[in-house]
C-alpha cells in the first residue's frame, strides 16, 4: 500500500510539477532556441488586453504568456516564487498595489527613454520601477434631481454637516478608497485625514457595502445624494447590458472635486518589470508597446479609462464630461501611505 | 503492579505495531501537517498588526460570526426539521418532487446564492421590477448585511439538517410513535415532547455541518460586506501582508470551533440515546385532511423555492442578458479544468480515505486507531485556514528542494509544490477527506465482518481480500464518496483562491472574479454551469441512495 501511495504521489508530482517546469525550461531555453517570450502576470482581464497582446506578438514575434489572477494573489505568488519566479511583467490596477509590489522587492528599475518621454512623470514611480498605462479619476457623482453642482467643492467637504446621512461610499477594504485616503494624508496631513474619516463615517447614508456601481444605484434610488466612485464605472453603467443599471447611470452626474485645490484624485493601472525577470529586454519592449500611441488608442476606446499618452484623446463619453485638473501628487506616495490609510480607516470605524 | 502493566503494555505495543500501524500514522500525519504547522507557527509570534486587529476589528469579527451562527441555527433547523418531518410523515401533493428538490440547494455554492439575492433585492432588481409590474410598491429591503447574509446562508445550507433528520424520521421514529400512541399522547405532544428531543443527535449532526460551512464562507460575506473571521484572515494575509497575523486569526477560529463541538458533546453526554436496534420499519405516512394538504405542500416547498428555484431563476435571467457578451472559450477552458481537478481531487480523497479506513482497522492497536480519527478533522477547518497551513510548509519544502538540487547538480529548478496543482489537490485532500471517509465507513459497516474473516481463514491476505472482496462490495459507497467530494471541490472557493496555480481557472474562481470586478451579470454563466455540475450528481446520488 505504501508503494502505491508513493507511486501516486510521484505521479502527481510529475503530472503537475511538470507544467511549471516546462514553463521554466522554456524561458531558460530562450538563449539557445530562438523562441522569444514574455511572461505577464496581470490583474486586468479585459478582452481588449488580449487583443493588444496578440498585436504585440504579431509585431515583434515575442510570445506573450499571460497569467491572470487577482493582484494581491499575484503579488503573494511572486513573493513566494522569489528568484525562481517566471514573471517578467506585473500589470495591476492602482498605484497602491504597484507600490506594495515594489516595497516587497518584486520589481526592478527600468531605464527607458520611450516610457519617460510619453508617460507624465507623476504617473511613474520615483525609482522607475513601475509605469502608469491608463488613468482613472475617483470622482463624486450626485443625484441630478436633488443636488446642484454648485453645492459641491472638495473631498474634504464630504465630511461637512450639510451632507449628513447623504454620502454613499464603499468599504475601506477597497484599494481605491485606501489610495484616496493615502492622497488625503499626503495633501492635508494625518490629523486632518483622521478627522475627515470620522466626519465621512458620520455622514454615511448607510454602512459601507457593495461595490462602486452599488453606490451609484443607491443614489439613483434616493438612499443618499452623493457617491464616491471611479469614472470608468459610470462609463460601464451607461453601456450596461442591464437596462436598470443604465437607468441608474443616467440619473447621476459627475463632479470633479478639488478643482480649486489640489485637483481630483487620479489613479492608474500600470506595469512594472519583475525583479527576477528572465526576459528583461522583452519585458521593457512589452511595456513600451503598451505605452505606444497605437496601444493607447485601443485602451482609450475600450474600458472608459483615460489614456496616459498625451497625444491620445480619451473616448467621446469621457470627453463629454469635460477636462479637469488632476492632483499632481506623485503616485508613489499612495503606496507609502497605504498602511497608515488602513489604520486610520479601522480607527474611524469605517467598515 | 503498575510497572508490570506498563511492561505488558510496551510488549503489546512492540508486538502489535505492524506495517498497518505505520501506514495509518503516516496518512494521518500527511493530512495533519497543515494543522501542526499552524500550531507551531503560533510560537513565532503574531505580525505587527495583530494588536491593531484585536483592538478595532476582532470584536466585530466575533459578534458577526456569532450572530451569523445563531440566526443560521434557528433558520436551518426550523426549515430542515419541518420539511423533513412533514415529508416523511404525511402524504400531500408534489411530495415526491419536493423530497429531492429540498436537497438541491446543496448544488448551489452559497456565494452564488448570495450574488443572486443581491441582484434580486437590488435597486432596479428583479423584485422591484416585479412589483412595478404589479404596480405595487414596498420600501426597499436591504439584504446586504449580517441578517441578509444569515438568511442567504440558511436557505442554501438547511438541506444538511433536512437530510440528517429525514433519515432519522424515516427509520427510527416508528417505534417511538407507536409507544407514545399506546401511552395516549396527542399528536403535537408526541412531536414536541418525544420525536424532536430524540432527533437531537441528527439535528445537531446536520447543524454542525451547516456551522462549518458558515464559518468557512468567504465569497458571500465578502460580497455583502460583512466582516467575519474568514474575511479577516484574507485581510490579514493580503491587506496587511502578514501571514503570521492570519495564522493567529486562524488559530483563534479553530479554538472556537473545537470549543463548540466539545460543548455539544459534554452537554449531550448526560443524556443517552438508545434505539431499539436498527429498526428497518419505515415510518408509515398519514393522510392529510383535504383542505390542509396544499398548506403542507407550501411549507415543504418554501425552503426549496428560496434556496434553489429563486436564485436559479435570477441566474438564468442574467445569463440571458449576458449571452452575447460571454467569453465562451474561457468558459469551456474553465469547465474542463474544474472537472479535471475535481475528479483528480475526488479520486485522491477516496484513495486516502480507503487507505486510512482499512489500515486503521487492520492494525491491532486501538491507540493508533484513535489517532487516525484526527485525519478526518479537515472538514471542520475553514478552507482559508487550510490554505494558510498548506501554503507555508510547501514553500519551505520547495526552498529546501531547490537548494539541494542546486548544490548537488548546480541546476536551477522551479517551485515543485507551491502554486502548483499538487499543492491544491493536497489541500483538497486535507479538507475533504472526511467527506469521502463517512460514506465509505458506513458502507464498510454494512458489510458483514464474517465475510472478510472467512477470506482470511481461507488463506487470502489483507490486500488480496480487499481487492477481490471488499473493494467490489464497496463500489457504490466509493461512487457516493467520489461524487460528494467532487461536488464539494467544484464549489470550493477560499482555499482555491489562495492555492490555485495561475494557469488553471476554475468555474468557482471565474464566477467570483466577475462578481468582485462588478460584472455580476457575466458571472451568471460560470455560476449556472457550476449549479448544473452540482445538480446532476445530486440527483444521481439520490437515486443511488433510494435504490439501496
Amino acid at each position: 500500500m505504501m508503494k502505491y501511495s508513493f507511486l501516486f504521489a510521484l505521479s502527481m508530482l510529475m503530472l503537475f510539477g511538470c507544467q511549471n517546469n516546462t514553463q521554466h525550461s522554456n524561458e531558460e531555453g530562450d538563449t539557445t532556441t530562438d523562441e522569444q517570450v514574455v511572461n505577464v502576470y496581470t490583474h486586468r482581464h479585459y478582452d481588449v488586453d488580449q487583443q493588444l497582446f496578440a498585436q504585440f506578438e504579431e509585431e515583434t514575434g515575442i510570445k506573450v504568456n499571460v497569467t491572470n489572477a487577482n493582484a494581491d494573489e499575484l503579488i503573494q505568488r511572486m513573493k513566494a516564487e522569489g528568484e525562481e519566479s517566471p514573471a517578467d511583467v506585473l500589470i495591476t490596477v492602482d498605484a497602491g498595489r504597484l507600490a506594495g509590489a515594489k516595497n516587497d522587492g518584486l520589481l526592478q528599475s527600468v531605464e527607458s527613454e520611450v516610457l519617460e518621454s510619453t508617460i507624465p512623470a507623476k504617473l511613474i514611480d520615483v525609482d522607475k520601477q513601475w509605469f502608469g498605462l491608463t488613468k482613472r479619476a475617483r470622482v463624486i457623482v450626485y443625484s441630478k434631481d436633488r443636488v446642484q453642482p454648485e453645492q459641491l467643492s472638495s473631498y474634504a467637504a464630504l465630511a461637512d454637516e450639510e451632507w449628513n446621512k447623504k454620502v454613499l461610499i464603499r468599504s475601506s477594504n477597497n484599494i481605491y478608497n485606501q489610495s484616496l485616503m493615502a492622497s488625503i494624508i499626503a495633501n492635508l496631513g494625518e490629523e486632518t485625514a483622521r478627522a475627515w474619516a470620522a466626519g465621512v463615517v458620520e455622514n454615511m447614508a448607510r454602512n459601507p457595502k457593495g461595490n462602486d456601481r452599488d453606490q451609484v444605484k443607491a443614489v439613483a434610488a434616493g438612499e443618499g445624494d452623493l457617491a464616491v466612485v471611479n469614472t470608468y464605472y459610470i462609463g460601464r453603467m451607461l453601456n450596461s447590458e442591464d437596462p436598470e443599471e443604465l437607468k441608474a447611470g443616467e440619473q447621476v452626474s459627475i463632479f470633479f472635486p478639488d478643482q480649486e485645490g489640489n485637483g481630483t484624485h487620479i489613479n492608474i493601472s500600470g506595469a512594472g518589470v519583475a525583479k527576477h525577470a528572465p526576459n528583461k529586454e522583452n519585458a521593457v519592449r512589452f511595456i513600451e508597446f503598451l505605452a505606444s500611441k497605437e496601444a493607447q488608442q485601443v485602451f482609450a476606446q475600450a474600458n472608459y479609462e483615460y489614456p496616459v499618452h498625451p497625444e491620445v484623446a480619451p473616448a467621446e463619453l469621457l470627453q463629454s464630461w469635460g477636462e479637469f485638473k488632476e492632483d499632481d501628487l506623485p503616485l508613489s506616495t499612495l503606496g507609502e501611505n497605504n498602511k497608515l490609510a488602513n489604520l486610520i480607516f479601522d480607527a474611524a470605524g469605517w467598515e | 503492579m503498575t510497572q508490570i502493566a506498563r511492561r505488558k503494555y510496551y510488549r503489546k505495543l512492540r508486538r502489535d505495531f505492524d506495517q498497518w500501524s505505520w501506514v495509518t500514522l503516516l496518512v494521518t500525519l500527511f493530512v495533519g501537517v497543515p494543522l501542526l504547522f499552524i500550531f507551531f507557527k503560533l510560537f513565532g509570534g503574531a505580525g505587527e498588526s495583530w494588536g491593531h486587529m484585536v483592538k478595532y476589528l476582532l470584536p466585530k469579527y466575533l459578534t458577526n460570526t456569532l450572530l451569523l451562527s445563531l440566526i443560521c441555527m434557528v433558520l436551518t433547523i426550523t426549515m430542515g426539521v419541518s420539511a423533513a418531518w412533514l415529508s416523511t410523515r404525511y402524504h400531500f401533493p408534489l411530495r415526491k418532487s419536493l423530497e429531492w428538490l429540498n436537497i438541491l440547494p446543496l448544488a448551489l455554492p452559497s456565494y452564488i446564492t448570495a450574488y443572486a439575492y443581491a441582484g434580486i433585492f437590488d435597486y432596479g432588481g428583479s423584485l422591484q421590477l416585479l412589483l412595478q409590474g404589479l404596480s405595487l410598491s414596498i420600501p426597499k429591503i436591504d439584504i446586504m448585511n449580517v441578517n441578509g447574509l444569515a438568511f442567504v446562508l440558511s436557505v442554501s445550507l438547511y438541506p444538511y439538517v433536512y437530510v440528517a433528520c429525514r433519515a432519522f424520521f424515516l427509520y427510527q421514529s416508528q417505534n417511538l410513535i407507536e409507544t407514545a400512541q399506546v401511552l395516549g399522547d396527542s399528536r403535537a405532544q408526541r412531536f414536541f415532547r418525544l420525536i424532536l428531543p430524540m432527533a437531537r443527535p441528527a439535528i445537531v449532526g446536520g447543524f454542525i455541518l451547516v456551522l462549518m460551512e458558515v464559518l468557512n464562507d468567504f465569497g458571500a460575506a465578502k460580497y455583502y460586506g460583512v466582516n467575519t473571521f474568514t474575511t479577516g484572515i484574507f485581510k490579514a494575509w493580503y491587506g496587511y501582508r502578514e501571514p503570521e497575523t492570519a495564522v493567529y486569526l486562524a488559530a483563534l477560529l479553530l479554538v472556537i470551533i473545537f470549543a463548540l463541538i466539545l460543548l455539544e458533546q459534554w452537554q449531550r453526554k448526560r443524556k443517552r440515546y438508545h434505539f431499539a436496534g436498527k429498526s428497518q420499519k419505515k415510518l408509515a405516512r398519514l393522510e392529510v385532511p383535504r383542505g390542509r394538504s396544499w398548506g403542507y405542500t407550501l411549507i415543504v416547498a418554501i425552503p426549496a423555492i428560496l434556496g434553489f428555484l429563486i436564485p436559479v431563476a435570477q441566474l438564468i435571467y442574467w445569463a440571458v442578458l449576458s449571452f452575447h457578451n460571454t467569453q465562451w472559450a474561457d468558459l469551456f477552458t474553465a469547465i474542463f479544468q474544474s472537472v479535471a481537478i475535481g475528479a483528480i481531487a475526488a479520486a485522491a480523497c477516496v484513495f486516502f480515505a480507503i487507505l486510512l479506513l482499512f489500515t486503521s482497522q487492520w492494525n491491532a492497536l486501538s491507540g493508533v486507531r484513535t489517532v487516525s480519527r484526527f485525519g478526518a478533522l479537515g472538514y471542520a477547518i475553514p478552507g482559508a485556514v487550510i490554505a494558510v497551513g498548506v501554503y507555508m510548509p510547501s514553500l519551505v519544502v520547495d526552498k529546501w528542494i531547490i537548494g539541494v538540487v542546486k548544490d548537488l547538480f548546480s541546476v536551477k529548478i522551479g517551485l515543485l509544490l507551491t502554486g502548483t496543482a499538487t499543492a491544491l489537490v493536497y489541500a483538497y485532500v486535507v479538507r475533504f477527506l472526511a467527506v469521502a471517509f463517512n460514506p465509505l465507513a458506513a458502507g464498510q459497516q454494512k458489510m458483514s465482518a464474517s465475510l472478510s474473516e472467512a477470506s482470511y481463514l481461507l488463506g487470502w491476505g489483507r490486500l488480496r481480500t480487499f481487492w477481490k472482496l471488499e473493494f467490489p462490495l464497496l463500489r457504490s459507497a466509493i461512487l457516493s464518496a467520489f461524487i460528494l467530494v467532487f461536488i464539494d471541490v467544484m464549489k470550493e472557493l477560499p482555499l482555491t483562491l489562495i492555492l490555485k496555480p495561475n494557469h488553471i481557472q476554475t468555474l468557482a474562481v471565474e464566477a467570483y472574479q466577475y462578481a468582485s470586478d462588478e460584472r455580476i451579470i457575466e458571472a451568471a454563466w460560470p455560476a449556472l454551469v457550476l449549479v448544473l455540475s452540482g445538480t446532476i450528481p445530486v440527483i444521481f446520488l439520490n437515486r443511488l441512495v433510494r435504490n439501496e
